[in-house]
C-alpha cells in the first residue's frame, strides 16, 4: 500500500503544497493592501517599475521551464548529453533572470525607493532633502578637515563619527571631533594668509554650499518654500561647477502616496521569489557538477528540481500581472 | 515508445508558444490601458485585474498540467493538492470583507492628502496647499 511515486517526489509535492500557502498569504496581503489604499502608486515614472523588464523576465522563466522539461525528457531517454545541455541552459537563464532583477533593484536603490525612505507628502519630501543635504555638508566638512586619509565623502559614516565624538571616552578622542569645531578650523584656515590658492578655492566652495544650505534649511523650517521651488533650487545647486558634484546623494524630491507600503510589498514579494530562484540555481549546480557521471540514478532528482523550478515559474506568472500591470 | 516521445516533444513546444502568446497578451492589455475603458459593467482597475489575472490562471494551468505532468499522474494528485487549493482559496475568501467591503473608516494622512491634492486647482499643479494636511 502506498502511492505509486518515488518518496522524493511525494516529498517535493508536499513541499510545494506548503509553498503554495506561503506565497498565497503574501499575495493575499498584497491584494488587501492594494485594494484598501486609494491612490496606490502605479505611474511607471514614479515607481520605476517597467513592464518590459517584467515581461522579459516572464519570458526568460517560461523558456527555462521549457528547457527543464526537455532536460527531463533527455534523462528519461538516457540521452544524458542532451539533459546536461538543457540543464546548463536553464542555469544560464536563471542567471539572466537575476541579472534583470538586479538591474531593477539598482533602479529602486538609486531613486531611493526603499521601505521607510519615501516621503509621502511635500512637507516630508522637503524635510528629507534637508536631512540629506546636511549629511553632504557635514561629510564635506570632515573630508576637508582631514588631510591624511584621501578626501572621500561617505555620508553614512558621518552620523556615527559625530555621535561617537560627543561621548567622552579614551578611544573616541582620536575619532573626528564634532563638526562645528572642524568648521571653525576651516574658517580660520580660509582667512589665514599662508593657505595655498587651490585649497582656498575648495574652502570657498564649501562655505558657499554651507551658506546655501543654511538659507534653504531656514526656509524649509518656517515652511516658506514649496516642493517645486525646492526642486528648482536643488537643480540649480547641482549645476554649480564648484560644489555641484557633492550633491549627488541628495535625491530629486518626489513624494509618493503609499510609497513605503508599496516598496515593502514589492521587495518582500520579489525578494522571496528571487531567493527561490537562487535556491533553484544551487540545485542545478549540484547536478551540473556531476558532468559526465550523470546517469539514470539522477532521474528522480532532475524530475524533482524540475517540479520546483516550474513552481518558481508559476509564482512569477502571478507576480508579473499583480506587480507590473495592475 | 519513441513515437510517444516525439509526440510529447511537439506538445511541449506548443505549450511554450501558448505561454509566450499569453505573456504578450497581458503586456498588450497593459498598453491598451483598460483603466479608462469599461466592459460588461466592469471598469477600470477591476476589469484590468480580471482580464490579466485570468490570463495568469490560464498560464498557471498550462504549466501545472503539462510541464509538471499533472495530466499524466495518478489519482494521488487530487488527494495531495486539493487540501492546499481549498485552504489557499479559503484564505482569499476570508479576506474578501477587507478587500470588497470597506466597513472601516479610512483615516490615514495619505487619504487626507490625496483628497486635498485632487481638490487643488489644476494650474497650481503640485498641490502645495495640501501640505498642511500632513499629520506628524
Amino acid at each position: 500500500m502506498g502511492l505509486p511515486i518515488p518518496h522524493s517526489k511525494l516529498g517535493m509535492w508536499l513541499f510545494l503544497a506548503t509553498e503554495i500557502m506561503f506565497f498565497s498569504a503574501f499575495i493575499g496581503a498584497y491584494i488587501v493592501l492594494r485594494a484598501g489604499s486609494p491612490g496606490w502608486p502605479t505611474d511607471a515614472n514614479i515607481t520605476h517599475i517597467h513592464v518590459w523588464a517584467g515581461g522579459l523576465n516572464t519570458f526568460v522563466l517560461i523558456l527555462s521551464s521549457f528547457f527543464v522539461v526537455l532536460a527531463l525528457e533527455g534523462m528519461k531517454a538516457e540521452n544524458f548529453a542532451k539533459a546536461r545541455r538543457y540543464l546548463c541552459l536553464t542555469f544560464l537563464l536563471a542567471c539572466v533572470f537575476l541579472g534583470i532583477k538586479t538591474y531593477e533593484y539598482y533602479g529602486k536603490f538609486s531613486h531611493d525607493i526603499l521601505p521607510g525612505h519615501i516621503p509621502e507628502t511635500p512637507r516630508m519630501a522637503i524635510d528629507k532633502s534637508m536631512r540629506e543635504m546636511k549629511q553632504v555638508v557635514d561629510s564635506r566638512t570632515i573630508a576637508l578637515a582631514n588631510f591624511k586619509p584621501p578626501a572621500k565623502s561617505e555620508p553614512a559614516k558621518t552620523e556615527e563619527s559625530v555621535e561617537l565624538a560627543g561621548v567622552t571616552d579614551e578611544k573616541t578622542k582620536e575619532i573626528t571631533p564634532p563638526v562645528e569645531i572642524l568648521r571653525q578650523k576651516l574658517q580660520a584656515e580660509l582667512e589665514a594668509p599662508d593657505t595655498s590658492e587651490s585649497r582656498k578655492k575648495e574652502l570657498a566652495a564649501y562655505f558657499a554650499l554651507e551658506t546655501k544650505f543654511i538659507d534653504l534649511n531656514k526656509r524649509a523650517l518656517n515652511e516658506s518654500i514649496t516642493l517645486t521651488e525646492m526642486n528648482q533650487e536643488l537643480d540649480a545647486l547641482r549645476k554649480n561647477p564648484d560644489y555641484g558634484v557633492f550633491l549627488a546623494p541628495v535625491h530629486h524630491l518626489q513624494p509618493i502616496i503609499y510609497g513605503n507600503l508599496f516598496a515593502s510589498v514589492y521587495f518582500l514579494l520579489t525578494g522571496f521569489h528571487a531567493l527561490h530562484v537562487v535556491i533553484g540555481m544551487i540545485m542545478f549546480v549540484i547536478v551540473l557538477i556531476q558532468g559526465k557521471r550523470l546517469c539514470e540514478k539522477w532521474n528522480d532528482y532532475v524530475e524533482n528540481i524540475g517540479l520546483y523550478w516550474h513552481f518558481v515559474d508559476l509564482v512569477w506568472i502571478f507576480l508579473f500581472p499583480l506587480i507590473y500591470i495592475i | 515508445m519513441s513515437e510517444q516521445q516525439s509526440h510529447s516533444y511537439v506538445k511541449y513546444s506548443t505549450i511554450f508558444f501558448a505561454l509566450c502568446i499569453c505573456t504578450v497578451l497581458s503586456i498588450l492589455f497593459d498598453f491598451i490601458d483598460l483603466r479608462e475603458k469599461s466592459l460588461l459593467g466592469l471598469k477600470g482597475v477591476v476589469l484590468l485585474s480580471l482580464v490579466v489575472l485570468s490570463i495568469a490562471c490560464a498560464k498557471a494551468l498550462f504549466v501545472m498540467i503539462y510541464f509538471m505532468h499533472l495530466k499524466f499522474e495518478g489519482r494521488w494528485k487530487y488527494v495531495l493538492l486539493s487540501p492546499t487549493i481549498i485552504l489557499a482559496m479559503g484564505l482569499t475568501i476570508a479576506m474578501t470583507p477587507d478587500i470588497g467591503i470597506h466597513y472601516y473608516v479610512d483615516e490615514s494622512p495619505q487619504v487626507d492628502y490625496l483628497k486635498q491634492a485632487q481638490q487643488a486647482t489644476p494650474e497650481n499643479g503640485s498641490a502645495n496647499n495640501a501640505e498642511k494636511s500632513h499629520v506628524e
